[in-house]
């Protein structure tokens, strides 16, 4: 048989394969391909910048949970110019198509970012972390609220022409409608899901156990809930996912296919076993093998039927969860 | 640094709490410096999750295997007492972060370790005795069986002083330091497993502007520096005053004292 097709075109970008990596979970201080050649993904996603430096959360910012992470960094980051003389050289010389992941506290350093990085011109797109508080609206997290990511997106659209990719807050309530909001602002993708909050409290002092007091959780322990969330995204809009949490393997690369999305993220797996995401190239390509799958993009939103209603009951529903 | 999976020559207790794991690791043994570590996986369950850091405790003379000295703390610790057998195989990520740098021209220097941070040290007094330089160590630990390395020591017939928790529960093992510091010269200090110990061989250090380094702990969630999760607050400059968050396993685990004996207060 011949050996199946595994590139696809996801806003705009070619990758080679479906797979790449979690904002922040892969590389550091200019360091990539540690383990084996970032060449290998379809493409790499960054670590999140600012505009401006920052220190980051005060320790400790790590600690286990069964079976996943429980941590608040916090986004610490250089400032410009060192980004500029160290990282951005080293970027250059990948043979990756790269998506530089950015914050920003209010809506102006988001786009002050995004129009800094779009003229370096060695980008194949950028994301748009949405996790972060809206410090001119009372700190709710821009993800959180589908108006704010409405204006935040727009503004952004208008500052770039690269692919424009808007990375969500996992949020139950609110998923469809940011999803919704972000896609009318002309986000290219969306990518999901940030890892959700989270919180450890040691019982002997009685007090969190993260520097920060609340942090996020991820790995194997938030897949269920992240693949339900690419689910149903999928299902409110039209523009292409990217989707994650929680993938340890090629079987966890095909669950979150068959969710909906078109490529997927290792995130806190690569701290533990940075082999995962070669290991599930291989996997994945002998599964298609194996299943008479030409294209990898046959399965694309593979879980999905033609009962078109959301297993909501209709009257508990928001307007704007009606099937599309 | 590289990820290796090898091949486990045994895994037995070795005294007290302490359990001794060696591994044949050939490239990740010939390249280790002292004071780097390794990170260990626990296969075969999906707990715990996140990799386990360790010192190397020390290599073999062919540098083609290395020990690594635990003390069974949690379900980590306990589940490589069961899971990691002879002949059977061990995930290793190494060798990670910046170690004890020893002096140009040193003739002696001075280890302080308590509890589990000995383990950090033997590999440092092979490389010290390999260069010609005597070391004299000062041990501490809450109970004598705890008291790692003492074998170590007296292969080189390096002097050492020891401190149980038993014995003289109030005073440091570092006094012994400070006394025998007045009568001869110490090129250099290193210290680690204690922040009390740490204290008193810093201000000892100052005192004798003597150079000292001390080795860091902290929870990690890769160990090769991309979560910046293990940071710990370090002062800039030995006057204090401006202070940076570090990641322990890019930037250490190895600090100078002055970066962090006060850091965080
Ligand atoms: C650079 C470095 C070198 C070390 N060298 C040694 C050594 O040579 N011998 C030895 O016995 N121990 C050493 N430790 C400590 C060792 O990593 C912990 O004792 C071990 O991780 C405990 O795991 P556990 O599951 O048994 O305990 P648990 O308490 O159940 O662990 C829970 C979580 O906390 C983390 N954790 C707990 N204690 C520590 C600690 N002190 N430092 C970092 N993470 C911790 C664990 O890794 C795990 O993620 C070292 C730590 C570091 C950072
Ligand atoms: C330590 C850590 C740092 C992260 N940093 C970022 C970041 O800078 N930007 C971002 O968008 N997501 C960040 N994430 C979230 C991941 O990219 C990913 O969305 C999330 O962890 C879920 O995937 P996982 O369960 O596979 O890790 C981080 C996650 C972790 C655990
Ligand atoms: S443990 Fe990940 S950066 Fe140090």
């Amino acid at each position: 048989m011949r050996a199946p097709d595994l590139s696809t075109t996801i806003a705009g970008i070619r990758m080679k394969n479906p797979l790449t990596v979690g904002s922040g979970t892969y590389g550091h201080h200019g360091v990539f391909g540690q383990f084996y050649p970032v060449e290998t993904m379809g493409a790499l996603v960054t670590k999140t910048i600012r505009s401006h430096r920052w220190p980051g959360n005060p320790p400790p910012r790590v600690h286990e949970v069964p079976s996943g992470l429980h941590s608040s960094v916090g986004i610490p980051c250089n400032d410009w110019d060192y980004f500029v003389a160290h990282d951005v050289p080293i970027l250059k010389g990948l043979k990756v198509p790269i998506i530089q992941s950015v914050i920003g506290r209010t809506e102006d350093e988001y786009v002050e970012i995004v129009r800094r990085c779009s003229e370096l011109g060695i980008f194949a797109g950028i994301e748009l972390n949405l996790s972060c508080p809206n410090t001119k609206q009372g700190g709710v997290d821009f993800g959180y609220d589908p108006e704010a990511s409405f204006h935040l997106v727009k503004r952004a659209r208008d500052a770039t022409k690269l692919p424009l990719i808007a990375k969500l807050a996992p949020d139950y309530s609110l998923l469809s409608r940011v999803a919704k909001s972000v896609e009318a602002a002309g986000a290219d993708a969306i990518s999901l899901v940030n890892a959700p909050r989270a919180m450890c409290i040691d019982y002997r002092t009685r007090k969190p156990i993260i520097g920060n007091r609340v942090g996020a959780l991820s790995g194997t322990a938030i897949k269920p809930m992240a693949v339900y969330m690419v689910w149903e995204v999928y299902r409110a809009v039209r523009v292409p996912i990217f989707g994650m949490g929680g993938v340890t393997d090629y079987r966890d690369v095909i669950e979150f296919m068959a969710a909906g999305a078109r490529a997927v993220a290792f995130g806190t797996i690569n701290y533990v076993d940075p082999m995962a995401l070669p290991r599930a190239l291989e996997d994945l390509t002998t599964y298609l093998q194996e299943n008479g799958i030409e294209d990898v993009n046959e399965l694309v939103g593979a879980a999905h039927d033609d009962r078109d209603e959301l297993l909501i009951p209709a009257e508990n529903r928001l307007e704007s969860e009606v099937p599309v | 640094m590289e990820q290796v999976f090898a091949s486990v020559v045994f895994n037995r207790h070795l005294t007290g709490d302490y359990w001794l794991l060696e591994a044949e690791a050939p490239a990740l043994a010939a390249s280790l410096l002292p004071g780097q570590f390794v990170n260990v996986r626990i296969e075969g369950s999906a707990a715990p999750y996140l990799r386990r850091p360790f010192s190397v405790y020390r290599v073999s003379r062919d540098r083609r295997r290395l020990q690594i000295a635990y003390k069974v703390m949690g379900e980590g610790t306990g589940l490589m007492t069961s899971s990691i057998r002879e002949n059977g195989r061990c995930d290793l990520i190494g060798p990670l972060g910046h170690g004890f740098s020893l002096p140009a021209n040193a003739k002696r220097i001075a280890v302080v370790g308590r509890g589990i941070g000995i383990a950090a040290l033997p590999t440092l007094a092979d490389e010290a005795a390999s260069r010609g330089i005597e070391v004299h160590a000062f041990l501490s630990a809450r109970t004598r069986p705890n008291l790692v390395a003492l074998d170590i020591f007296a292969e080189y017939a390096f002097p050492v002083v020891t401190h149980t928790d038993e014995a003289r529960a109030n005073a440091l093992v570092t006094d012994a330091l400070a006394a025998l510091a007045q009568k001869v010269r110490f090129d250099a200090f290193y210290v680690c497993g204690s922040n009390r110990l740490a204290r008193a061989v810093h201000a000892l250090a100052q005192k004798q502007n003597v150079p000292a380094e001390i080795a860091m702990e902290q929870h990690m969630a890769c160990g090769f520096g991309d979560c910046h999760g293990c940071v710990i607050a370090v002062n800039l400059r030995p006057s204090r005053g401006e202070k940076a968050f570090k990641e322990v396993c890019h930037y250490g685990p190895v600090f100078q004292t002055w970066e962090v004996v006060d850091a965080s207060a």
